[in-house]
């Protein structure tokens, strides 16, 4: 019975699924052709070697089409096009930015349109692909902000050859003396970086007055520079690293050095965010057929797959192959997360932290 | 009796009328390509609005700067490094200036190219290096230390204020203070040491009552040069001084910059202190040269350029230099070297700890080969635009015949006492204001213009101490001789400053290859240089990379240096085997 059903709905069905099957092709093939003319697409984001490498190859060679990545600082970046923008000049197509120059940058300034019109490749638009359903629009109006990565954050990385993961059950664990001047972290009042991002979370889980004896009392080791943390952390020099991620470990764990995520602290919350990047569309874009090939291209599986195996990050999708990845940074339904780029965070939230971190590493 | 007849007053009107044309041109240059972004900044500090929002205008960014408590603390740490650095520098680079130039030490142009080099070795690989050597778990130095029998602990540590001072006394400061001084030193006519020693003056009393007051000018602005350089800085610091908690200014302006929007008016508040201090140390620059011409030793009367006999001596001071070179230099870039060469820098103890892999990628990157050009193009572009506009702006203020000098010497000085990156901003906002946006915004013409904009302090200063030690008789005996100012100018007066403008356009090109923060915000696909390159390896941690790359761009520096100074020592009179009295020039 169900097999004459089914063939019954595949004889309705097919002729529907045919012409809408066309008209993407169409569409498609249509913004192909005039995007070759275009030529290229200009693409602004964080200096990031997996683009360089893999994917603006791919990308070109798969579509004939340039990308112009301009690779910088998100806030010199966004600074100069400002200043262009104030001159008439639209010169960027799309944006791979962290949510700090997204939210409190681009969205607000109004420098991005609605990315979600661009969106016609099945694999993009095929709801069955994504883990929530539908692609994931993090803004108000859910129309501007794609989200492409979900990931568990690490609470922090240890030297398992110095300590032992299990001395790190509690977050009152790491306030022992034994720890002190023993723990490494990104200068958590750097607004912008990822370290500091970490430090708002600590705060936000645990208070301002923890987070002081954690990077005032216990003496951490600052540095801006991630590399160097990393190493730090390798040589057992500072054997417990508030800011260290595993991506920047990889080749040193392949080589035997006991460098282990700690996911498990009791006490705080496991964070989850969209890093590396959120996608938007630039407002005005000058090459807007270019761009949507770029964004339709670069929200499908190929891509995604080059980032989460590169970055060790999970996506958003459901295509894409996580057998490579560490179970834990994959979200598990159930599971009581924070989310790094909930809207209430990012709208009041994250400010007033910040206001509390300030306050709370006065007194360095 | 014979009658003297005076020249007719008409020749030297126009003369001075083609001097003001020229000081009016200048300051109109300067005060769009320098005064106007600067203008634009200080203005901007005003605005407490939000990016994108209309201007609301008020004093709360001066106030959140300043009101902060590290600002004042962190002000005074980069006053003591500043102040610390400066003395041991300026007192080494003279002597070793006056030991090339002016002595028979052996291999004096050899130890000037080697500062040359040094010079332009890139500072964060440099300073991972010195990590590498000093650091207290790790280093190199002190792991060797430990075997000594008295030593109980490491005895270096590069996080510290004096680690801080000596990886600066080895990345760039004496080196170019070297670079600037020798060419000086070495157009400087031996006639008055010559009649100092025939009165009975010995070596040292002659290096301090004549040499060293005759090139006051030059120690003096590169003093100043040296002092604003160290209030500035900061990337050494943000590696080395971050993990011992030592902040410096710059570090506080790069937050401000860091931030989220950044906050611009807070980071130009703080950078106002610079124009400042800026203010008062021209003031008193100006103040000690004004009306004196006891700087000038080349005349038309007679020109030498004698050496002094060093004795053992020679032998004694070239040790002295080599083994400082050996340390400062060499130590480092050998582990720079071996760290390009490592599959992760500083890493003995991992299997197959060597590979070629980072320089394969590195000139298998498809970035590579443009960036390669642009750099070419630009450095090259910058020598010569250098050259060009600063020796005229060098002539114009040693002539003493302006009516606004304090105004344009002000000017030179303003690309180095505004942080790069707000420097950048400006002149973004300069270039898309104007009609030839299309010919400056994103090309290397544009990138090139913005170099050679923030290279004016050290080839004015440059220009002007070289003019300034030419005697006022030789343009005199020019004219009267009937030669135009442009003849006077390019036959006798340029070829007299030409070392100096060799070593000009070498430093300009070198500046060029290097500079980070003024290409950041001006460089597009089509244009992006070698060092952007650099940036975006060093920020997403490929240091092996980015170590190896940095090499390169020391190698390419260092042919151009080869040529530029065979160029240069032809164009700067007696070698050493003629370096005999002779007569006039």
């Amino acid at each position: 019975m169900k097999t004459i059903l089914a063939l019954l709905m595949s004889i309705v069905c097919a002729p529907v699924a045919c012409a809408q099957s066309s008209d993407w092709q169409k569409q498609w093939d249509e913004t192909l052709t005039a995007a070759k003319k275009e030529g290229k697409v200009v693409v602004v984001g964080s200096p990031d070697p997996v683009m360089r490498n893999e994917i603006i190859p791919r990308f070109t060679r798969q579509f004939g089409i340039q990308v112009e990545f301009l690779a910088g600082r998100s806030s010199q970046t966004l600074g100069r096009i400002r200043i262009e923008r104030s001159s008439g000049l639209y010169l960027i197509d799309v944006y791979m930015a962290g949510a700090g120059s997204t939210f409190y940058s681009l969205h607000p300034e109004k420098m991005i349109d609605p990315l979600k019109p661009l969106l016609i490749h099945p694999e993009v638009t095929d709801a069955a692909k994504w883990k929530r359903g539908k692609p994931w629009f993090a803004d108000a109006e859910e129309q501007y902000v794609l989200v492409l990565f979900s990931s568990v954050e690490s609470l922090l990385m240890v030297n398992a050859d110095y300590v032992k993961p299990s001395e790190i059950r509690s977050a009152m664990d790491l306030l022992k003396p034994k720890w002190k001047e023993k723990i490494s972290a990104e200068d958590p009042k750097t607004d912008s970086s990822s370290g500091a991002g970490m430090a708002l979370h600590w705060l936000n889980e645990l208070g301002p007055d923890y987070v002081r004896k954690l990077y005032v009392d216990q003496k951490p080791t600052l540095s801006k520079d991630r590399r160097q943390l990393i190493d730090w952390l390798a040589r057992g020099n500072y054997p417990i690293c508030l800011s260290c991620k595993i991506e920047g470990a990889n080749e040193l764990t392949k080589e035997g050095f006991k460098l282990q995520e700690v996911f498990d602290i009791e006490g705080i919350r496991n964070r989850v965010t969209a890093s590396p990047f959120l996608l938007t569309y630039a407002n005005k874009a000058p090459h807007p057929n270019a761009a949507r090939v770029f964004v339709n291209w670069l929200a499908g599986k190929e891509a995604l797959e080059i980032y989460s195996r590169e970055n060790r990050t999970a996506t958003m999708r459901t295509d894409v192959d996580e057998s490579f990845l560490d179970p834990r940074v994959i979200p598990k339904p159930g599971v009581s997360y924070f989310e790094a780029i909930d809207a209430k965070w990012i709208a009041n939230g994250r400010l007033e932290a910040a206001e509390k971190m300030k306050e709370a590493l006065a007194t360095r | 009796m014979s009658t003297i007849t005076a020249p007719p007053l008409a020749s030297s009107w126009p003369r001075l009328r083609g001097v003001r044309v020229a000081e009016v041109f200048v300051l109109l240059f300067f005060c769009l390509v320098m005064a106007l972004p600067i203008t634009f900044m200080l203005a901007g500090s005003f605005n407490t609005a939000a990016p994108g929002q209309p201007w609301s205008w008020g004093v709360e960014n001066w106030v959140r700067a300043f009101s902060d408590p590290q600002t004042l603390s962190s002000l005074w740490m980069s006053f003591l490094f500043s102040v610390v650095r400066l003395i041991p520098s300026l007192t080494l680079s003279v002597i070793v200036a006056w030991l090339i130039a002016r002595t028979d030490m052996p291999g004096g142009n050899a130890i000037e190219f080697l500062c040359w080099f040094a010079y332009f070795v890139p500072d964060f690989p440099l300073t991972l290096a010195w990590i590498l050597l000093l650091d207290p778990h790790f280093g190199f130095l002190n792991t060797a230390a430990k075997y000594l029998p008295f030593v109980d602990g490491p005895i270096f540590n590069p996080y510290s204020f004096w680690g801080i001072v000596w990886v600066h006394l080895g990345t760039g400061g004496i080196w170019l203070n070297v670079m600037l001084l020798t060419p000086v030193f070495r157009r400087l006519g031996a006639s008055l040491e010559e009649a100092a020693r025939v009165s009975g003056a010995n070596t040292f009393t002659t290096l301090w009552r004549i040499t060293f007051p005759v090139l006051s000018p030059m120690i003096l602005a590169i003093a100043v040069l040296s002092f604003i350089k160290g209030l500035e800085s900061f990337n050494t610091e943000l590696l080395l001084g971050l993990p011992a908690r030592i902040y410096v200014y710059g570090t506080r302006i790069y937050d401000y910059l860091r931030q989220e929007p950044p906050a611009y008016g807070e980071a130009t508040a703080l950078g106002s202190v610079f124009l400042l201090v800026l203010f008062v140390l021209a003031f008193f620059y100006r103040s000690y040269l004004q009306g004196k011409k006891k700087f000038t030793v080349v005349t038309g009367s007679g020109y030498s350029t004698l050496r002094v006999k060093l004795g053992k001596w020679r032998y004694i001071a070239l040790g002295g230099i080599v083994a400082w070179f050996l340390i400062m230099m060499v130590l480092p870039l050998v582990f720079l070297i071996i760290g390009s060469f490592m599959r992760r820098y500083g890493f003995f103890n991992i299997s197959s700890p060597f590979t070629l892999a980072h320089w394969q990628n590195l000139l298998g990157d498809p970035l590579f080969i443009g960036s390669l050009k642009n750099s070419l193009v630009i450095a090259s572009t910058t020598a010569i635009l250098g050259i060009l506009i600063y020796s005229i702006v060098g002539y114009l203020l040693a002539s003493r015949k302006l009516v606004a000098p304090a105004a344009l010497e002000f000017f030179c000085w303003l690309p180095w006492v505004v942080p790069g990156i707000l420097m950048s901003l400006g002149l973004l906002w300069i270039f898309l204001a104007t009609p030839l946006r299309g010919i400056l915004y994103g090309t290397v013409w544009g990138i090139a213009l913005a170099l050679t904009i923030n290279d004016s302090p050290v080839s004015t200063q440059a220009f002007k101490s070289g003019f300034m030690q030419l005697g006022p008789d030789l343009e005199e005996s020019a004219r009267v001789s009937g030669a135009s100012w442009s003849y006077t100018y390019l036959r006798i007066l340029l070829p007299l400053v030409a070392p100096i403008a060799v070593t000009v356009g070498m430093l300009n090109f070198g500046s060029a290859l290097t500079s980070i923060s003024t290409p950041v915000l001006l460089y597009s696909a089509e244009s992006r240089p070698l060092s952007i390159l650099l940036l975006e390896y060093s920020f997403t941690g490929e240091i092996e990379r980015a170590a190896a790359l940095g090499l390169l761009i020391t190698g390419i520096i260092c042919v151009m240096m080869l040529i530029g100074r065979r160029f240069g020592l032809r164009l700067t009179g007696p070698s050493r085997e003629e370096a005999k009295p002779r007569g006039a020039v």
